[in-house]
């Protein structure tokens, strides 16, 4: 399902040239709206339908074997950190679903220069930033002791 | 804003470059940011870090956590895991390293507000499998993308890196990275003390079952072009297990993960006529291999090799049996929440084709083969083990760096740490990052040198396909035909026959041999040299013909890795028809390699396995 | 400069009823031009194909009461105010664009055939629009316009998509200028900026099927639809919004990251 955006809908602001992994979102010469220059380059991965604010960007399955007649729409909202599907099969069926997508306000996580600086003992320890605390365990961050070495069938040829 | 339009060229210094923002690109930005706290910190990355990589399009489950607040799994279990499920052949020191540091990991992602599902009965995490826990994910990426936004001194988006640079004096030492901006043109010219490559494995080197506008519907992203082993090659640095490429049983056409379908919704397969069929390829199986596959669970591979003995006897497609499990809604929810959250396509397929699960069993099949090194297999540079427990064979310098000094790599870059998937490439990242502010620090005043004559013809080197075409399009009238130059696209899909039909993808049902895979060589070669006829006709296509280049040094180093291993180790992802069984009597080891960019000579040996866990 | 009414003094040398055939002629190609390509494309006949498709889908019926009010809301909210924008420079801009553009189009017919009891009011007028329409305009071309800002493109690279914008600011600046130049004594300067602004407005007005024009008929009526479709439920296939606050925030940045 290549993504492709409605004419009508797209105001060429660019947020789905600016977001698209595969760089196939692109801006058209002739209307300055955007659209997809390489649909065999999609992963249909929404990045773009998710970023576009007026919802211009839809998807029509791959015509090598999706048949016409589906569609599938999603809405993100930042704000209240949920996502809303709408499915439609090719019959008239239809699903919803709507999921949790954040939970803490965007922008909110700390900076790693923002906790104490770690010692130089501690960069030479095998812990990693956070630890042993993260790891939520007694006893501190588990090893391997050398002596335990076993070679295998042989050892290289 | 170019005003003009004209290309410059622009220096960047760092103390540590990440090539590549995806999930381990963003753990080692993180963790560079928290050990480093002066250096300079530079995160690059050919797309929008908010939306790059593999996780662009979100998880519905992290798939490496060991749950040890609660006992629930031991690094060892996870290291014994993955040596399972990759036939014995795993980097245990490094596997280890991964499990005893990812619960830390995913603790920091809950923290940063990913939401993760809790069982309301245990009020532990939401346990989809042994080792998978459930969240929503849609936001993953872009959370994630946050915390290394916050760390880094510079995020470049839209750059694609092309190029490691060499230190000029020093043969074997990083000095930076070259690339353009995709967007501008201009030439970046990195020079970093530690480079830690983070880039993506490889899609697209095989022939995907879909070949129109569904070739984008790859299992993995279209944009993961084998940068993680195209950049430490090109210096230099040895590749360890490029012949474990990873076919992927999945559900038809949309290729939407099956693990929360086996795992968590309890169906199972079956074929055409409603049979059990595994069983009936064990003995055969067993002559194969031997006592793997009494294994549990059953090695990856070989459950792919069964469903594709039942396929070539005539009694496919196999189809995952949905119809009970999905009685149930909050088991049809999970089911399609899945796909929405991680592989929306398949739900496209699915809608466009009136298959609902609650009445038709949907069919699965195999994918074409993928070259990565964080799934249910582990191509990827050879690099050094932990320091306080790797065996000395596996130990040359600090955590995580490559043969190469001061290049350091993390997820699909590094071979044989299997089974790391998200959280585990994240924690890599970290890995990484700590040894390579270790380095930086023990470096103190010995700055790399990058030679500008070699940026120079770099640059020159970067751009020509632009001027291939520029010039070249005078031969024709119109179109895309010219006998002087071929498109990105045209040597995309060459690429992708000549390793279908020599290497062992689908047209040949996985199957290879000496001599196929000699004639592959000879024509990857011959593609090899039309790549200095590539033709762009504008920057986004010369991102496509710097992406294509990578493919093919990693497609030339995977026949060759195959053309080594004289065993067929991973049925079901491989076959090589000469030589049909696993060999543990004498291939119980890597294989390494190590290409040279001067020669285009591919130098192969072997390395041991050390089995640190019992 | 902003008390000459630069048509009177044209009309010294050209004669009144020749300008005021001129600007009959550019009304003309804009609507002949604006049938054209509604009829050349089958715009129009889309968008009352797409209007039963999206009645046919069901959703709650509206009366022709509602229509009219969701009609007068599309008028009143996305065209006198350009809401329909979610980059607010760009709405700013936009409304600058397209006030100053009304303005100046208006005083220039009331210059053009008000004979020479004009008042300095719409003179002044004239000049402002003009100024208006120039700082949406460039303000758009310099800043905002997607080629530059996501695409990361040159300002200065011309595509047929800038044929509206440019062919606008040419015309807007050549009057301006023109009108500057008469204020200094006229001479060759000012048949110069003469020559420009009749040659921009020319292209401006006559080229209709190959610009943006024509997206001032059809976006209204588009914005219509999508009010009609949110009344009645469907949505264009959108889910509903999430039951649930907003209090989160935004990670939306500027589309600029490269």
């Amino acid at each position: 399902m290549p993504t492709f955006v409605y004419m009508t809908s797209c105001d060429g602001c660019g947020h789905c040239v600016d977001i698209c992994p595969s760089d196939i979102m692109h801006i058209d010469t002739t209307y300055r709206r955007a659209f997809n220059i390489e649909p065999n380059m999609c992963w249909e991965c929404y990045s773009c339908v998710k970023a576009c604010p007026q919802n211009a960007i839809d998807c029509r399955g791959y015509a090598d074997f999706a048949p016409l007649g589906h569609s599938v729409r999603v809405l993100r909202e930042e704000e209240k950190g949920t996502i809303s599907w709408r499915l439609r099969f090719r019959d008239g069926r239809e699903k919803n679903f709507v999921s949790p997508i954040r939970t803490t306000p965007w922008g909110s996580i700390p900076s790693p220069a923002e906790l104490p600086r770690p010692s130089d003992a501690m960069l030479a320890s095998q812990e990693l930033a956070h630890e042993p605390e993260a790891l939520k365990i007694e006893g501190g961050l588990p090893a391997l002791t050398p002596g335990r070495l076993q070679p295998g069938f042989r050892e290289g040829l | 804003m170019a005003l003009f339009g004209g290309r410059k060229t622009v220096h960047v210094d760092a103390d540590i470059l990440v090539v590549g923002g995806g999930m381990a690109g963003c753990g080692a930005t993180y963790e560079s940011r928290y050990w480093g706290r002066d250096l300079k910190i530079v995160c690059v990355e050919k797309a929008n870090i908010q939306r790059s990589g593999a996780v662009a399009q979100g998880l519905y489950a992290i798939n490496c956590y060991m749950g040890m607040q609660w006992d629930e799994n031991r690094p060892e279990d996870h290291v014994r895991y993955a040596r399972n499920d990759l036939m014995g052949l795993v980097r245990e020191d490094l596997g280890y390293d991964i499990a005893r540091h990812v619960d830390s990991t995913v603790h920091k992602f809950e923290e940063w507000g990913l939401p993760i599902m809790r069982d309301p009965k245990t009020g532990r995490y939401q346990r989809e499998g042994k080792w998978q826990i459930m969240i929503h994910g849609e936001s993953y990426k872009p959370i994630v993308a946050e915390a290394a936004r916050k760390a880094a001194s510079e995020v470049y988006n839209r750059i694609m890196v092309t190029h490691l640079l060499r230190d000029r004096t020093r043969e074997n030492r990083v000095a930076g990275a070259v690339g353009f901006n995709v967007r501008t043109g201009d030439f970046y010219i990195f020079r970093a003390k530690a480079v830690i490559v983070c880039a993506g494995g490889a899609s697209h080197i095989f022939k995907p079952r879909a070949v129109g506008e569904g070739m984008g519907r790859t299992w993995y992203a279209p944009w993961s072009s084998a940068s993680a082993y195209a950049l430490p090659m090109q210096l230099g640095a040895k590749m360890t297990q490029m012949e474990n490429r990873i076919v992927l049983t999945r559900f038809k056409d949309g290729y939407g993960p099956v693990g929360a379908y086996f795992l968590h919704l309890k169906t199972y397969t079956e074929n055409v006529y409603g049979k059990e069929y595994e069983s009936t390829w064990y003995e055969d199986t067993k002559a194969l291999v031997g006592d793997y596959i009494d294994r549990h669970p059953v090695p990856t591979c070989l459950r792919n090799h069964a469903i594709l003995k039942e396929v070539a006897a005539g009694r496919g497609p196999i189809r995952m049996v949905t119809r009970e499990a999905f009685r149930d809604p909050h088991k049809e929810t999970v089911g399609w929440e899945n796909f929405l959250g991680m592989t929306i396509g398949q739900a496209v397929v699915w809608a466009s084709q009136n298959i609902d699960p609650k009445e038709t069993n949907p069919e699965l099949t195999t994918s074409e083969p993928y070259v990565m090194g964080s799934h249910a297999t582990c191509s990827g540079a050879w690099a050094s083990g932990p320091e306080d427990y790797a065996p000395d064979a596996y130990q040359w310098g600090y955590n995580r760096m490559m043969t190469v000094e001061g290049l350091f790599g993390a997820g699909d870059t590094i071979g044989g740490t299997a089974h790391k998937f998200s959280s585990g490439s994240f924690t890599e990242g970290r890995i990484a990052a700590k040894a390579a502010v270790k380095y930086v620090t023990d470096l103190r005043n010995d700055l790399p040198d990058v030679d500008e004559n070699e940026c120079r013809a770099l640059e020159e080197a970067v751009f020509r396909p632009l001027e291939t075409y520029r010039v070249g399009r005078n031969e024709i009238v119109a179109g895309t035909v010219s006998p002087s130059y071929i498109l990105p696209i045209h040597g995309l899909q060459r690429l992708e026959k000549i390793m279908d039909e020599y290497v062992g993808g689908i047209s040949t049902t996985y199957m290879t041999n000496e001599w196929g895979l000699k004639r592959g060589l000879d024509l990857l070669g011959m593609l090899k040299e039309d790549m200095a006829h590539v033709g762009a006709e504008d920057l986004h296509q010369l991102q496509r013909a710097w992406e294509l280049n990578h493919r093919l040094l990693a497609s030339l180093a995977v026949t060759h890795h195959t053309l080594f291993r004289k065993e067929t180790r991973w049925p079901g992802y491989y076959y090589r028809g000469d030589y049909p069984k696993l060999d543990d009597e004498n291939w119980h080891c890597f294989t390494l390699s190590r290409y040279d960019a001067r020669t285009g000579e591919f130098a192969m040996e072997t390395a041991p396995v050390y089995h640190i866990v019992d | 400069m902003f008390t000459i009414n630069p048509f009177a003094e044209l009309s010294a040398t050209i004669p009144g009823g020749v300008i005021q055939a001129y600007v009959i002629l550019m009304i003309l190609l804009v609507i002949g031009g604006t049938l054209f390509d509604v009829l050349h494309k089958g715009s129009a006949r889309y968008f009352f194909d797409n209007w039963s498709r999206t009645q046919a889908r069901g959703g709650r019926p509206l009366g022709g009461g509602k229509i009219a009010a969701l009609a007068v809301q599309t008028a009143a909210v996305d065209v006198l105010t350009s809401a329909e924008f979610c980059n607010q420079h760009r709405r700013i801009a936009h409304l600058l664009t397209m006030y100053g553009f009304v303005i100046y189009l208006v005083t220039t017919l009331v210059l053009v055939f008000g004979g020479t009891g004009v008042s300095g009011l719409c003179i002044f007028l004239w000049y402002a629009g003009a100024l208006m329409a120039c700082a949406g305009g460039f303000w758009f071309w310099f800043f905002i316009r997607v080629d530059v800002l996501a695409e990361g493109h040159s300002p200065f690279r011309l595509v047929r998509a800038d044929l509206f914008i440019v062919s606008l600011l040419a015309s807007v600046t050549s009057g301006i200028l023109w009108g500057a130049a008469q204020s200094m004594g006229g001479g060759a300067l000012a048949v110069g900026f003469l020559i420009l602004y009749v040659g921009a407005s020319t292209v401006l007005f006559g080229s209709v099927p190959w610009s943006k024009f024509a997206h001032m008929f059809f976006k209204p009526a588009a914005a219509l639809q999508k009010r009609v479709e949110k009344a009645n439920g469907t949505r264009r296939g959108l889910p509903a919004p999430a039951d649930r606050p907003g209090t989160l925030g935004s990670s939306r940045r500027l589309p600029q990251n490269y």
